[in-house]
């Protein structure tokens, strides 16, 4: 089959999950709420800590900060939660519906990953859009709005490739939700919600070597920078990377169950 | 003879005693605890996480406000939370009894009506005892202070099951009106915004102007105090009372709930 008709059928099959995924609000409301709702109570329970002198170096505002940690944790949910439907498809027999049908095995996966980064580039404008109304502003002004949704969409990317290789190999929603602690791990171990300044011994040292921490804080300095390169290298590259490996992942699980088929 | 007569007069003869149908569903829901430990497993692991994670992540933040160790501020916001996680298990539990038809059983049974409600609620309780003394165990093992003595302790748990019963009987009086799993979603995000609006993360002084004033007003705030006081210092009646306020208002507009809920499910 050419590379035509497998852009196609992956084009074809990210509408579709994102369709899917519009028709379960219930489903996406979290990845919406929970976010916002973190940034909105972390700037007003940390506030009297931005009007600290060393904070000024960090960010100009509480608010400010929060924002690469809300945005962070909205696309890291939303994507598991997309994973979660690939299982789905898998448990109720679609799967073997679509392998029935004329389409490029690999857009299968490309599909769903695709459709999780048209959800995070909706879903990172939003985010943007609030904060900026609520009094954030973007230090790097347009670039940095492009770079922050270019980081949240690869975010995307590397989570929704680790998550699907996960359901595709286990074929069961409830182990890809099963793994979402680890996913709240990563979120918690690392700078997301607190700068690592502030942060003391082991518990630092794991922020530190989270690369977690790296990629909010990339992301951080589009919001609280002046523009510089290394915003780029932290908050795309590392991102860019592991979904690099994730969709080697991805891919390998879906031969290995297409050979048991 | 009508029923309201034969159930006055013999009800020693006719009912099984409630404390006997409290203590099997307690028994039950033990068991069920038992057997799918996957369910079971989340609400041990999440508190003490969070725990750990909300002492490394935010100590700076009280230690700022002046609280020597962030264990201190954050055990019992933990063992609360863990507490809590008990009620929708209590949801979950009651809409799979729907599903099978055993709690159709439970309403033929002969025994009082608030034996159904209180009893999944004391088995919610029971669940809670281990996620709270964990909680604990790792507050000591990571530095935490008790100046109250072992009645700081004993305020912690009080707090801690005071808010299992609230939030089960929320849930039950939720889910027997909803009759679905969303009564379960509903209650968990009920108990997120009640704790997490309140003192849960930095104390009153430390907050800006709209998170000030929900948490002053929200009365987990009070009972965060009353479970906090003896790890902040010595266990005084000002800083007690108006958590048990607090906790026996909750309880009885839950209560009320559950029970009106039971009936309108009758109905």
């Amino acid at each position: 089959m050419s590379s035509g008709s497998a852009i196609l059928h992956t084009a074809v099959l990210t509408r579709r999950s994102v369709r899917g995924r519009l028709r379960q609000p219930a489903a996406l409301t979290p990845s919406f709420v929970f976010p916002l709702f973190f940034a909105a109570l972390g700037s007003a329970s940390f506030s009297r800590i931005a009007d600290r002198p060393d904070f000024a170096a960090i960010a100009p505002s509480f608010l400010n900060y929060a924002v690469a940690g809300a945005i962070v944790q909205g696309v890291l949910f939303a994507s598991t939660s997309a994973a979660g439907d690939l299982a789905t498809d898998i448990e109720q027999g679609f799967f073997e519906r679509l392998l029935a049908s004329p389409v490029t095995r690999t857009s299968i996966l490309l599909g769903r990953l695709g459709s999780a980064m048209v959800v995070a580039v909706v879903q990172v404008t939003i985010f943007l859009a609030i904060f900026l109304a609520f009094g954030a502003r973007i230090e790097t002004g347009v670039i940095g709005f492009i770079g922050l949704v270019v980081a949240g969409a690869l975010l995307a990317l590397a989570m929704s490739g680790l998550m699907s290789g996960l359901a595709i190999k286990s074929g069961s929603p409830e182990v890809v939700q099963g793994a979402f602690p680890m996913v709240f791990a990563l979120m918690f171990l690392s700078s997301a919600f607190f700068p690592r300044q502030y942060m003391t011994g082991w518990y630092q040292d794991v922020a530190t070597w989270n690369p977690m921490s790296h990629v909010v804080e990339g992301m951080q300095g589009f919001m609280n920078q002046p523009l510089n390169v290394d915003q780029f290298l932290r908050a795309w590259l590392i991102p860019l990377g592991i979904a690099l490996a994730a969709i080697a992942f991805g891919l390998r699980s879906l031969n290995k169950r297409l050979a048991a088929l | 003879m009508n029923t309201a007569t034969t159930s006055a007069t013999t009800s020693t003869t006719y009912f099984t005693r409630p404390s006997a149908v409290v203590g099997a569903l307690v028994r039950r829901t033990m068991l069920r605890v038992r057997r799918m430990p996957s369910a079971f497993v989340p609400s041990i692991a999440m508190p003490v996480f969070q725990l750990i994670a909300f002492s490394g992540a935010f100590g700076a933040a009280v230690r700022f406000a002046g609280i020597a160790n962030a264990m201190d501020w954050y055990v019992p916001l933990n063992a609360i939370q863990g507490a809590s996680f008990g009620a929708m298990g209590v949801s979950f539990g009651l809409i799979n009894d729907m599903q099978t038809g055993f709690f159709d059983r439970l309403l033929m049974a002969p025994t009082r009506r608030w034996s159904l409600v209180v009893g999944p609620i004391a088995g919610s309780i029971a669940r809670a005892a281990l996620p709270i003394l964990l909680v604990i165990l790792v507050g000591f093992l990571g530095g935490m202070n008790v100046p109250g003595g072992p009645l700081a302790i004993v305020m912690v748990i009080v707090a801690a099951a005071g808010v299992s019963t609230t939030a089960s009987a929320f849930a039950l009086g939720l889910t027997y009106r909803m009759r679905n799993m969303g009564a379960a979603t509903l209650t968990q995000f009920a108990i997120f915004f009640t704790i997490f609006l309140s003192t849960s993360q930095v104390p009153l002084s430390s907050m800006a102007s709209w998170l000030h004033a929900v948490a002053r007003i929200n009365p987990m705030t009070n009972v965060l105090r009353l479970a906090r006081q003896g790890l902040l210092g010595d266990v005084t009646w000002d800083q007690t009372w108006g958590g048990l306020v607090a906790l026996a208002a909750m309880l009885a507009l839950s209560g009320w709930f559950a029970l009106s809920g039971l009936k309108s499910l009758e109905k």
